[in-house]
């Protein structure tokens, strides 16, 4: 298959690997201060819902959406939907944020719930059709890397590194014993409640991007299973280490492309290629429970890393 | 807004109220036990809807992998009722055995439980999609004429001025009255519910005294699973089952219960079901729309202000 | 801050959780530069006490005084940057962290380098990253621990983890360090050992130190003055041989020490 021909055929996969890597990443921050939020969905809907309605909306031309769209424009609506995010982060953060444990995942659970039946309601989001015809800024699925990849590399490098130095080690002694870190001049809310925007912020940034990307934008962008998606990146992946969230989010994309051509070998009985093709959130679901049970820390562990250098010390001895 | 309509209203979100109660109380059983929120009881109440629905002789839709099938025979509603608890409760009790017990066993978090169960609701639910589709399924109509001839609706009011309510609502309403009375009879006067009362006051003591934990533990995930399954297959009658996510948002629901009520108060959850039902009987018919927002809304306003909810108690922090 | 200020005024200090009186109307003050001993038999209320002086629960009644100012309401976080430093009961290291980075976090309140600056790896920001550093590992030297540094703390031996406490409460350069059970689990050599290294430390750091001890002999050798507490309430104040002698802490505390018939429940003697 020529260069040409993969990238045609897997360009929009692998934009989905990058964006899905990304918005692991937006779970991995509050995580980091040791906060399971699940409303990355939220703000993913909210971003999309920024940039859907401003392409086809506000930012006309002559009475139409711009096609195609500019990539300067693009870039501003996701500069704005992480700044709005970022507001009803910290709004939404400073109220929730005093929770902790299973509180605050309920907590985020109820927030993504009533912004999707907002979403499913409000004229402006389109209600249940939701919006259509996003302009795209680019002719090929691929050329949204130029966006996408970018923003993965800053992010991956932002997180890499905030774990050494003041800011992060704070998140992680929080994460550790809050009640400890407070006691050693740490401000947990402060802290939290930043980990939380910025994740958020992030979140919307990606869902700005996925808008064009996927050309439509509706309720059922921000649902609980959106929720349980990223959730499986992160826990599969590594909770532990930034490079985790990042490789659960891409093979977790990758996987049911992955089943799915395995699904298309032929002599394969019915039931289990249908399995297959439509299993993707069993498969998820399954993972969970397991890597809760048998690898709570992820599959990417910074032991692993440990171990590495360790062996090679050994080697160099 | 006249009497008639009142009343209607008020029964109608006593019969859904007493409902979530019956789910609610799913959750307070494991929670008050085990101090773990076990998000696969929405699924769990799912099952139980769609094992009633089997158990009834219906056939499965078009879609799945188990289009058309049927079972060769068919059970008369009550009984494919009760059976398809008991059936969700062994589902219940594979959950635990599964999923919690060896988080359990390791001490684990209550937050890593909360995350297996959530898988473990996400692969129930989509196995149920994987297997019979995403259809919507009715019980058979006339489900109540096994006991003779009942009308449809009864007749509150006058002949002039007609306040029906359906016959199924009133007689779901008095049912989960009397599993609700039931089950505080069970916990507060039998010697297995002091035997649960204890485990959850103080597991520690209670093995110490005898008592077998691991296997009462095994009987409180039983009698989840089957309120589940029961208060799965009652909506399904009140309602109907609209695909297999609909115990998911039930579940998220429940949730929204039990908070209010206060996390691990049997009563509270019940008082927290009818508070929530009647609050969505209420809602204006403009605003339809927004009911389900109603729990959800009140969910995060309970956990802003007051946490432990109506009559939960408040966690001690020990330092 | 005139001379006769108080270092740490704790003023009638009470705390009620539902139906039990914690503590119980409990006033005394801290000179500056002390070693002030906190006894009392176990549910005494000292550990509340060490909670309210460290913001994490607030009183129902009264209040605490450092240096002239009242801090009864602030926050915990708050009170560590005006220099009063804890270590716990049940040691609340970070468990999965490293001994140089539990000391290393405690350095956070001086420390000034924001986010960005830090992520991008500025100069200043380094700078300060490599002092941080140097410090935590200066630290961990004295409490004989760099030898461990990148070990988990959950991984050190339990006596090693009480020191990593102290060591994570000096990094905050506090004026007033609470320890609370220092001696936990450890044999008479050691307490010898740990006595004579707190001394060590108020002169080393400038340092006023109040300790609560189960270990009755440790307090008296090693304090200045020594309050008793009881079911939450303060039955004796005063330097440790008058408070040895003293009746009513004889009856409440020492001689139920002595006894060995530990069936007998302990009943309150109301004079």
């Amino acid at each position: 298959m020529s260069m040409n021909e993969f990238l045609s055929t897997y360009g929009a996969l692998i934009v989905g690997m990058v964006l899905a890597a990304i918005l692991a990443l937006s779970l991995y921050l509050p995580l980091m201060a040791g906060q399971l939020s699940l409303a990355s969905p939220g703000f993913y809907a909210l971003g999309g819902y920024i940039a859907a309605v401003l392409s086809t909306k506000v930012l006309l031309q002559n009475g139409q959406a711009i096609s195609p769209f500019p990539v300067h424009l693009l870039l501003f609506e996701m500069l704005l939907a992480g700044i709005i995010a970022g507001l009803l982060a910290v709004l939404v953060g400073v109220l929730a944020l005093r929770l902790r444990g299973i509180y605050l995942a309920l907590a985020t659970i109820a927030f993504v719930e009533i912004l999707r039946v907002l979403s499913l309601n409000l004229d402006i989001t389109g209600g249940a059709i939701g919006i259509f015809s996003i302009p795209q800024p680019f002719t090929n699925a691929i050329q949204y890397l130029l966006i996408a990849a970018p923003l993965l590399l800053l992010s991956a490098a932002f997180v890499y590194r905030l774990e050494r130095v003041r800011a992060g080690r704070a998140l992680l002694a929080i994460r550790e014993d809050e009640l400890a870190a407070d006691t050693m001049g740490i401000n947990p809310t402060f802290y939290k409640v930043a980990a939380f925007t910025l994740g958020a912020a992030l979140a919307s940034m990606v869902g700005a991007l996925s808008a064009h990307f996927l050309n439509t934008w509706n309720a059922r962008q921000g649902t609980f299973d959106a929720s349980i998606a990223y959730l499986a990146f992160v826990l599969v992946g590594g909770s532990r280490t930034f490079l985790g969230p990042i490789a659960g989010g891409m093979l977790l994309t990758a996987l049911p492309e992955f089943l799915r051509a395995v699904a298309g070998i032929g002599g394969l009985p019915g039931w289990l290629s249908q399995f297959l093709r439509e299993g993707r959130l069993i498969i998820d679901g399954l993972l969970i429970v397991l890597v809760t049970i048998y690898f709570p820390q992820g599959l990417i562990t910074p032991d692993l890393f440990k171990r590495r250098r360790k062996a090679a010390e050994k080697k160099e001895s | 807004m006249d009497f008639g309509h009142l009343l209607q209203q008020i029964l109608n979100g006593l019969s859904i109220g007493s409902v979530y109660a019956i789910f609610a109380l799913g959750y307070t059983l494991v929670f008050s036990i085990l101090r773990i929120i076990n998000l696969s009881h929405g699924a769990v109440f799912t099952l139980g809807a769609y094992f009633t629905y089997t158990l009834t002789g219906e056939p499965f839709g078009f879609n799945g992998v188990l289009a058309r099938a049927a079972l060769p025979f068919g059970l008369p509603f009550p009984l494919a009722m009760l059976t398809g608890g008991l059936v969700a409760g062994l589902v219940g009790v594979a959950i635990e055995r599964f999923a919690f017990r060896p988080l359990r066993e390791r001490g684990a978090d209550p937050l890593l439980t909360l995350v297996s169960s959530l898988g473990v609701a996400v692969v129930l639910v989509n196995v149920i999609q994987y297997l019979v589709g995403a259809e919507i399924y009715s019980y058979p109509g006339n489900v109540l004429n096994t006991f003779g001839n009942v009308p449809a609706a009864i007749n509150f009011g006058s002949d002039t001025n007609a306040i029906p309510v359906r016959t199924v609502q009133i007689v779901i309403f008095i049912f989960s009255l009397i599993i609700l009375a039931l089950l505080t009879y069970f916990i507060n006067r039998t010697k297995i519910g002091k035997a649960l009362r204890a485990i959850a006051e103080d597991p520690v003591t209670a093995s110490l005294l005898g008592i077998n934990v691991d296997r009462f533990v095994l009987l409180t995930f039983f009698l989840s699973g089957f309120l589940g399954g029961l208060a799965g297959t009652l909506v399904g009658l009140s309602v109907s089952i609209a695909g297999p996510y609909f115990g998911i948002a039930f579940g998220l629901k429940g949730l929204a219960v039990i908070v209010l009520g206060g996390l691990g108060s049997i009563p509270g959850a019940m008082l927290g079901g009818l508070i929530i039902g009647l609050a969505e009987a209420f809602v204006p018919a403009e605003l339809v729309a927004y009911k389900e927002v109603i729990a959800f809304a009140l969910l995060f306003l309970i956990l802003l202000i007051r946490p432990r909810g109506l009559l939960g108690r408040a966690a001690a922090q020990k330092v | 801050m005139s001379d006769s200020t108080p270092f740490l005024k704790v003023n009638s200090v009470t705390r009620r959780f539902g139906g039990v009186v914690a503590v119980d109307n409990v006033s005394f003050e801290l000179q500056r530069g002390e070693l002030f001993g906190l006894i009392g038999p176990n549910g005494a209320g000292k550990t509340t006490l060490f909670n309210i002086i460290t913001g994490l629960t607030a009183p129902t009644a009264g209040q605490i005084n450092f240096r002239g100012q009242d801090i009864t309401r602030f926050p915990p976080h708050r009170i560590a940057t005006l220099g009063i430093a804890r270590t716990f009961q049940n040691i609340r290291l970070w468990s999965n962290l490293s001994a140089l980075q539990n000391v290393m976090i405690a350095r956070h309140t001086h420390t000034r380098v924001g986010v960005v600056s830090g992520v991008l790896g500025l100069p200043g920001a380094a700078a300060e990253e490599r002092k941080t550093r140097e410090r935590a590992l200066e630290i961990l030297e004295l409490l004989g621990l760099v030898d461990r540094l990148d070990e988990r703390s959950r991984n050190l031996s339990y006596g090693d983890q009480r020191r990593l406490e102290i060591a994570r409460a000096l990094a905050l350069e506090p004026q007033l360090l609470l320890l609370d059970e220092p001696a936990a689990g450890m044999n008479p050599n050691e307490k010898q050992t740990l006595s004579d290294f707190i001394r060590q430390l108020r002169e080393q750091f400038d340092l006023t130190i109040l300790i609560i001890e189960h270990h009755v002999p440790l307090v008296m050798g090693l304090c200045n003055r020594v309050a008793v507490l009881d079911f939450g309430e303060l039955i004796a104040l005063g330097d440790p041989f008058q408070v040895q002698n003293d009746p009513a802490v004889i009856e409440a505390y020492l001689g139920d020490e002595t006894a060995l018939d530990k069936t007998k429940p302990r009943t309150r003697v109301r004079k």
